[in-house]
């Protein structure tokens, strides 16, 4: 019977044309958007190296990771050179930008970077992703350094030494530097996050599958349902191999969004295959769980649900970074915990994790994350399920 | 009956009036997989499926999706689904509903040959006549109470018609449907668009009597016949004449 089940769902859910649409054909469009955008601002980025000034000032000077960091990606000798910097007052800065001879320029004031613009184009979109990617990056250092201190106090190492400390904080920042210098000309370093929240994006809708699957169990959601509902089957294992049928159709979906991505689109997603593949999974996992709480707690129509799922995706993945990378670092900033239960933000950040760090610590605590969040709305759907009784049907 | 109680279920059968299939799946997989749920058997269930295909006569359209199928042929394919695993006990919900003449027929035949195979048949509908046509025990039920019980002659006899005589005249003068009016036996005389409707409640010669007076006055008429009263007579009498929602 349960066998009987699956392969009747998967059936069904393979040939309903909306859900293929959405969960397998709207990524691999969406990416092909992506990339043909982000390839023209990178081909447009490698030929022009851009013009900025930075306002020579003393805060400047203190931060050393944004000295370096500008001093390498200005370096002549660097064939991935991107800037060409001249470090002036800021009157002068302001003279250059009037005269059109710099896209703008950067005033550290109050610790903050600040970029001034004259208008908004890709050369200046560019220098302002740079700078809050390396302030992005500086902060993720300061809480290393800081965690490094706290680590070293409660050991009860009370004599640090602040210098071989912060020469090795500079050597950090000297690390992320190497990796920003590749990330920003590297072929694809615009286009990786939005890759990652692509692939989340894609794991989410999975969660259609999971809706629909759930509807075709329900008496009150389907006429199908009632028929299945006086059938001699249990419902619990009814509705679990429609739902293993549609995690199925889900992971191949997913599947062939990667084999698309990596083979036509070119999309580096890092070297450790079975982990990418782990929180493709569990991606997948999660946002089949979402599916299952969306099917089972709301009582509404099939569209309607699958409306919800579409814009809660599209939500997580617009706060993780889809539309740009700025809203991340914002939404990390001023509401971090907003990230924290955002499935979206919880698969983006694995790969961004796998793809940017050497330690794993980051990436499997997004794969926990992801995890947890999948038993909680498991549990929901499952208590939810356990409590529908029908008066009529 | 509880939700578990699968010895029980196994053997009933229910055709909603909604029809429920799968629009991704042919005619022979919508019912193949609802009879899955109930056969577990392969070879069984195959021929449980070649027979209701048989019985609702969708031998040509095995293969067809039902967005391509009739509106007929689609409450064949949900009544296929309903009963493939040949229950004892089905509930069929308005099947008919908005069907050809044709489509009606052959689901009319369907159902009793079910029931010459020995189910039992719960038919639910609004349709008077197919129920004089299958039903041997009628329950007439309003408003979630039921009203009548008996087989179609005893409900019948619990109208308060015994006989309805139509009459066709060209022109018929006032007073002689007053006359009509107080003849024995009528209950109510009506007469529009050129046809006289006379209602009996009881006794037996009221056709001869009618016709007789009729000549005695020289009323010229072109047809007249006599009628039983019919199950919906029956239904709108215990059920009452006025509009429902």
């Amino acid at each position: 019977m349960f066998i009987h089940n699956f392969i009747y769902s998967f059936k069904t859910l393979f040939k309903n044309k909306a859900l293929i649409f959405w969960t397998f054909a709207f990524p691999i469009i969406l990416g092909t958007f992506f990339n043909m955008a982000f390839s023209n601002i990178e081909n447009s980025e490698k030929l022009n190296i851009i013009q900025i000034a930075i306002i020579d000032n003393e805060e400047f000077k203190n931060n050393e990771i944004l000295k370096k960091s500008f001093e390498e990606l200005s370096n002549e000798s660097n064939e991935e050179r991107m800037f060409n910097t001249q470090y002036v007052t800021e009157e002068k800065a302001k003279e250059l930008l009037e005269n059109d001879e710099i896209v703008g320029y950067l005033k550290v004031e109050d610790e903050e970077p600040n970029i001034i613009v004259k208008e908004s184009g890709i050369n200046e979109t560019i220098f302002k992703y740079i700078v809050e990617e390396i302030n992005a990056t500086s902060q993720i250092v300061e809480d290393i350094a800081k965690s490094e201190i706290e680590k070293q106090i409660m050991a009860g190492n009370v004599n640090l030494d602040y210098e071989k400390l912060y020469e090795n904080i500079i050597e950090e920042v000297q690390n992320q530097e190497v990796n920003l210098n590749n990330i920003s000309n590297s072929n694809l370093s615009y286009t990786m996050i939005e890759f990652y929240t692509l692939i989340a994006m894609a794991c989410l809708y999975g969660g259609i599958f999971g809706m629909v699957a759930i509807n075709q169990n329900l008496a009150n959601m389907s006429s199908k349902g009632k028929r299945v509902a006086v059938a001699p089957i249990s419902k619990l294992k009814l509705v679990f191999s429609s739902v293993f049928a549609s995690y199925l159709i889900a992971l191949i979906g997913l599947a062939l969004l990667f084999i698309y991505t990596i083979f036509v689109l070119k999309v580096d997603y890092g070297n450790n295959l079975p982990l990418i593949i782990l929180l493709g999974i569990t991606g997948s996992l999660a946002g089949l769980s979402m599916g299952l709480v969306v099917g089972t707690v709301f009582k509404t129509n099939e569209n309607t649900k699958t409306g919800i799922l579409i814009a809660v995706t599209m939500f997580g993945c617009f706060l993780s970074g889809m539309m740009g990378i700025t809203m991340k670092y914002i939404v990390d900033k001023n509401v971090p915990i907003l990230n924290k239960i955002n499935p979206a933000n919880m698969i983006t950040d694995g790969f961004y994790s796998l793809y940017y760090y050497d330690t794993l610590d980051r990436f499997y605590f997004n794969l926990g994350s992801l995890l947890v969040f999948s038993c909680i709305m498991i549990l929901v759907s499952y208590i939810s399920l356990r409590r529908q009784k029908y008066d009529s049907i | 009956m509880k939700p578990d109680a699968y010895d029980i279920k196994s053997k009933i059968g229910v055709v909603f009036q909604d029809v429920a299939v799968f629009e991704e799946l042919t005619v022979y997989d919508n019912i193949d997989y609802f009879c899955g749920l109930y056969i577990k058997d392969k070879k069984l269930r195959k021929q449980y499926i070649e027979d209701a295909i048989e019985l609702v006569g969708l031998e040509e359209f095995k293969k067809f999706y039902p967005k391509q199928l009739s509106g007929g042929l689609l409450r064949r394919l949900n009544i296929a689904c309903g009963i493939a695993h040949k229950p004892k006990l089905i509930f069929l919900d308005e099947p008919t509903v908005a069907v050809d003449p044709q489509s009606r027929n052959n689901i009319l035949d369907g159902i009793k040959k079910l029931r010459d195979n020995g189910a039992t048949i719960i038919y639910t509908t609004h349709y008077m006549e197919e129920v004089e046509i299958i039903c041997d025990r009628i329950i007439i039920l309003d408003k979630g109470k039921i009203l009548a019980t008996g087989t179609s002659d005893e409900l019948k006899e619990l109208a308060k018609i015994e006989e309805k005589i139509t009459v066709e005249i060209n022109e018929l003068q006032e007073n002689y449907i007053e006359d009509i009016k107080k003849s024995k036996n009528v209950d109510e005389v009506k007469y529009t668009n050129s046809l006289l409707l006379v209602t009996y409640t009881k006794g037996k010669n009221n056709l001869v009597e009618l016709m007789e007076y009729l000549k005695e006055n020289k009323i010229k008429y072109n047809k007249i016949y006599s009628e039983r009263p019919t199950l919906n007579d029956v239904f709108l009498e215990l059920t009452g004449k006025e509009l429902r929602d």
